[in-house]
């Protein structure tokens, strides 16, 4: 059964959460794995895409950077400054 | 709370011709030929007959909203309210009406912008940000760059050079800017492996980002006071600093050896001579604010060695390549050491392979 | 000089001599009316004397739902310099060729002036107008103000950086396609990977209009857009003559300098082997008004260039040797997103399309693409007798 943006993003999220300080993920890493966890034929790239927009845009996460790009829960700012 | 899908997003930038003055409307793709004037200044001509002129201001990049006012009321006050920058960070005024040059160039005078680099003449300094608001700087931007130009000021302010000169300036081996492809390159460097911040870099880095981070393998996970930690194998270190790019607990930034490398001889353009990487003239200069003055003068002693041996047209790098690097560091009189031979990637390649040499 | 808190600065103050435009006199015509100027100054003037750099690591920091145009600056001396506590860096997207009405400048000068330091970069090396300076809580009120201005952010991260482009048709009639709507309609196109980081690491777009290359594309961008031509020189022989007149060596200057030797200039005619003509711009460059592009104009597309992090600089290479370039480029974006879905596939965190090439071999980046290796591609084919071959013949197989 095909998902939705919403199914996916909170699928994203839990991801996020499980693994919060013990693995980054990029947006990249999420696609694969939500198209890993869901089937190539209920969830493509462009429904991942669409999914990442929904879950950024709700605040749930947050784009990070250390010399790349990654999506994290929001931490408590300045904190990781080193 | 306010989400993200009430704002306006995802606009772009405003389009461009909303900024062109009525003449390059009238004659977009239209232009027929230009030439330079007068240092700094130059017409395009377009194939209905009508004229722009261009005046090229200098600029430190680094400017303040009262000096963009400035630059607008001079907009106002002589191009109908139309200007533009350039890629090497110079500011243009756009006219239409010649007469009013002159006294455009004696008001940017005024307010400390000298007019100038155009053809055969040193351009602004491409630079990056350094102390002023960069993490990973090994050296200041702004201030080697406003030392080397107002020593350098008199080739951007005429046109006595062979051919173009294009100096950059980036402070750190990140490189935010082509210099890697320019004539005169100053490059900030570290040379001294990173100091391990064991305390907490597992919380703050993932340890596996850390050591893939590294081209030479020199890193690798370490248990260090009982805590996850990396160690650094420091015979293999070259000073990139990625390590610390991914994570803030690699600590570079060293006074005792961080300071100033330069190169020559690269090129972007294809005229002539194909594109080019600059090769290292001098592997270490020390970091010496306020005035950097190790660093100007050696800039200064490659400029005027090229501009007097130089043919007509040709760049540093070509100049370079016809005279031979043996010569080029007799005449700069800079040490040749083992660190100006290459030994990272391919690094054969850049040993001579031939029994092609002058011998006197 | 003191400043108006009676601090001193005097290593700075040896910056505000000499001729060329001086950056410390900027930061200190803002000192006045912003604590933050003053604290940059005396942070600033501490790296002077200790010969060192106070910044954090930032990253954190950004407007909602966007993951780049924002860059979190820190300083590890908050408590002696707090108004300089926060110093996020703002990336707007300029528009193409840096154009500005005075209207314009003024709008985003009250802008800034409004919520942060007063102090920009025009511009900054990607070609983002540079807003240096500000607190987390003022980027969400000044988003909102841009873009009720038609201004937007431009790209940071693991994203399409910020497209740049020259000048162009706008004001150079060698300009061999419209750089200028090129790069306002990929910059557009693409505005979802401009703001929200996708890729493996960062991709850069710039269109170059010659091969003057006037925006570095070569050296600097994963895709270089480079105009050029394929049919005959332009040439006004009326005009080449009145160079000869006016003292220009033709045969030594121009002709001497020919990378292919393909130019004769008798002392009536010059003539031209345009089949030999390598598109160089030097006899372009050096006589305006006798010499010009031909009209079957388009770009050559390169790839892969960039700085020297992770593994060692590269300069783009060919990957189209032409291409005509008119709206809607519908081949071109079609290309790119080829290019992305690959390198967003297989590219490895901090790996850049270049590296990635280089990782892979271009042979098996092309078929992964669906591009035909062709010479145009290569300096020479290779030197070294190590070739890969996917399949091999059993006894007894059929002969293709």
């Amino acid at each position: 059964m095909a998902r939705t943006a919403q199914e996916v993003a909170d699928a994203m999220f839990e991801l996020v959460k499980e693994y919060q300080g013990k693995k980054k993920f990029k947006a990249g890493d999420l696609t694969k794995a939500m198209i890993e966890k869901f089937g190539q034929a209920d969830c493509d790239k462009q429904l991942c895409k669409t999914a990442i927009r929904t879950l950024m845009d709700s605040g749930r996460c947050v784009y990070t950077y250390f010399g790349g790009s990654f999506i994290e829960l929001p931490p408590k700012e300045g904190a990781e400054g080193g | 709370m306010a989400t993200a899908t009430d704002r306006r997003t995802d606009i772009g930038p405003p389009n461009y011709s909303r900024f062109l003055p009525p003449v390059i409307k009238k004659n977009y793709g239209q232009w027929k030929y230009h030439e330079i004037l007068k240092p700094g200044v130059m017409v395009h001509v377009a194939e209905s007959g009508d004229k722009l002129f261009t005046v090229r201001a200098a600029s430190p990049r680094l400017v303040s909203i009262k000096k963009l006012r400035q630059f607008a009321d001079l907009a106002d006050k002589y191009c109908g309210g139309h200007l533009r920058f350039t890629s090497r960070n110079n500011v243009e005024f756009l006219l239409t009406d010649p007469s009013k040059i002159d006294a455009l160039i004696a008001d940017l005078k005024a307010i400390g912008h000298p007019v100038g680099g155009l053809g055969n003449s040193i351009s602004n300094i491409v630079h990056t940000q350094g102390w002023v608001h960069c993490h990973s700087a090994a050296t200041d931007a702004s201030g080697v760059v406003k030392c080397v130009m107002d020593d350098l000021q008199e080739y951007f302010t005429q046109m006595k050079l062979p051919g173009k000169l294009r100096i950059a300036l980036a402070c750190c081996l990140n490189m935010c800017g082509a210099v890697h492809c320019s004539d005169i390159a100053i490059l900030g460097v570290h040379r001294r492996p990173p100091k391990v911040q064991h305390d907490g870099l597992n919380k703050v880095c993932e340890i596996p980002n850390v050591v893939a981070a590294c081209p030479t393998a020199a890193i690798r996970p370490a248990m260090v006071d009982g805590k996850q930690s990396v160690e650094v194998l420091e015979e293999r270190c070259m000073f990139c600093a990625n390590c610390f790019s991914v994570c803030p607990a690699m600590q570079m930034a060293d006074p005792l050896n961080d300071g100033v490398s330069i190169w020559v001889g690269g090129k972007v353009s294809n005229a002539r001579h194909e594109p080019m990487f600059s090769k290292l003239a001098v592997p270490y200069l020390p970091n010496t604010p306020p005035r950097w003055p190790e660093v100007v003068q050696a800039v200064r002693t490659i400029v005027e060695v090229w501009a007097k041996g130089a043919r007509k047209y040709e760049r540093m790098g070509e100049f370079i390549e016809r005279i031979g690097w043996p010569r080029f560091f007799k005449l700069t009189g800079f040490e040749f050491t083992k660190q100006h031979i290459d030994d990272f990637r391919h690094a054969g390649l850049t040993y001579k392979r031939s029994a092609q040499l002058r011998q006197s | 000089m003191a400043d108006s808190n009676g601090k001193q600065t005097p290593l700075l103050d040896e910056l505000e001599k000499g001729p060329w435009p001086s950056f410390v006199k900027e930061i200190k015509s803002m000192a006045k009316e912003s604590p933050m100027c003053q604290d940059l100054l005396g942070q600033l003037e501490k790296s002077y004397g200790e010969k060192r750099g106070y910044w954090k690591h930032g990253g954190i920091v950004g407007v909602m739902g966007y993951g780049g145009g924002v860059i979190g600056r820190y300083s590890f001396l908050n408590e002696e310099f707090p108004h300089v506590a926060h110093f996020h860096t703002i990336r707007i997207n300029q528009p193409s060729g840096w154009f500005y009405t005075s209207d314009a400048i003024r709008t985003l000068c009250d802008i800034w002036e409004k919520h942060g330091s007063g102090l920009t970069n025009m511009h900054g090396s990607t070609g983002d107008i540079v807003f240096l300076g500000t607190q987390t809580s003022e980027l969400e009120p000044i988003f909102k103000e841009l873009t009720e201005k038609d201004f937007d952010l431009g790209g940071s991260g693991s994203d399409l950086r910020t497209p740049s482009c020259c000048v162009g048709q706008s004001r150079c009639e060698w300009a061999c396609y419209d750089t200028m709507q090129l790069c306002d309609h990929l910059t557009h196109h693409f505005q979802d990977e401009l703001h929200r980081p996708a890729f493996p690491y960062k991709f850069k777009i710039k269109c170059a209009g010659c091969p003057n290359d006037c925006v570095a594309s070569v050296a600097r961008a994963d895709m270089s857009i480079i105009g050029t031509w394929r049919d005959n020189i332009q040439i006004d022989q009326a005009a080449v003559k009145a160079y000869a007149d006016g003292g220009m060596n033709i045969e030594r200057d121009i002709c001497g300098n020919c990378p292919t030797k393909c130019m004769q200039w008798d002392g009536k005619t010059l003539t031209i082997d345009n089949s030999n003509c390598v598109k160089c711009m030097h006899c372009i460059n050096n006589m305006t008004k006798a010499l010009r592009p031909g009209k079957d104009r388009g770009a050559t597309i390169l790839l892969g260039a960039k700085a020297p992090i992770v593994d060692g600089a590269l300069l783009s290479s060919v990957l189209v040797p032409f291409i005509k370039l008119e709206p809607p480029y519908e081949e071109l974006k079609d290309l790119i997103e080829r290019i992305w879905e690959f390198w967003g596939e297989h590219g490895k965190n901090r790996e850049r399309t270049g590296e990635l090439i280089q990782r892979v071999g271009l042979g098996n980046f092309l078929e992964a693409i669906g591009v035909e290796p062709i010479p145009e591609m290569v300096a020479h084919p290779r030197e070294n007798p190590f070739i890969f071959y996917e399949e091999y013949l059993e006894e007894g197989d059929e002969e293709e």
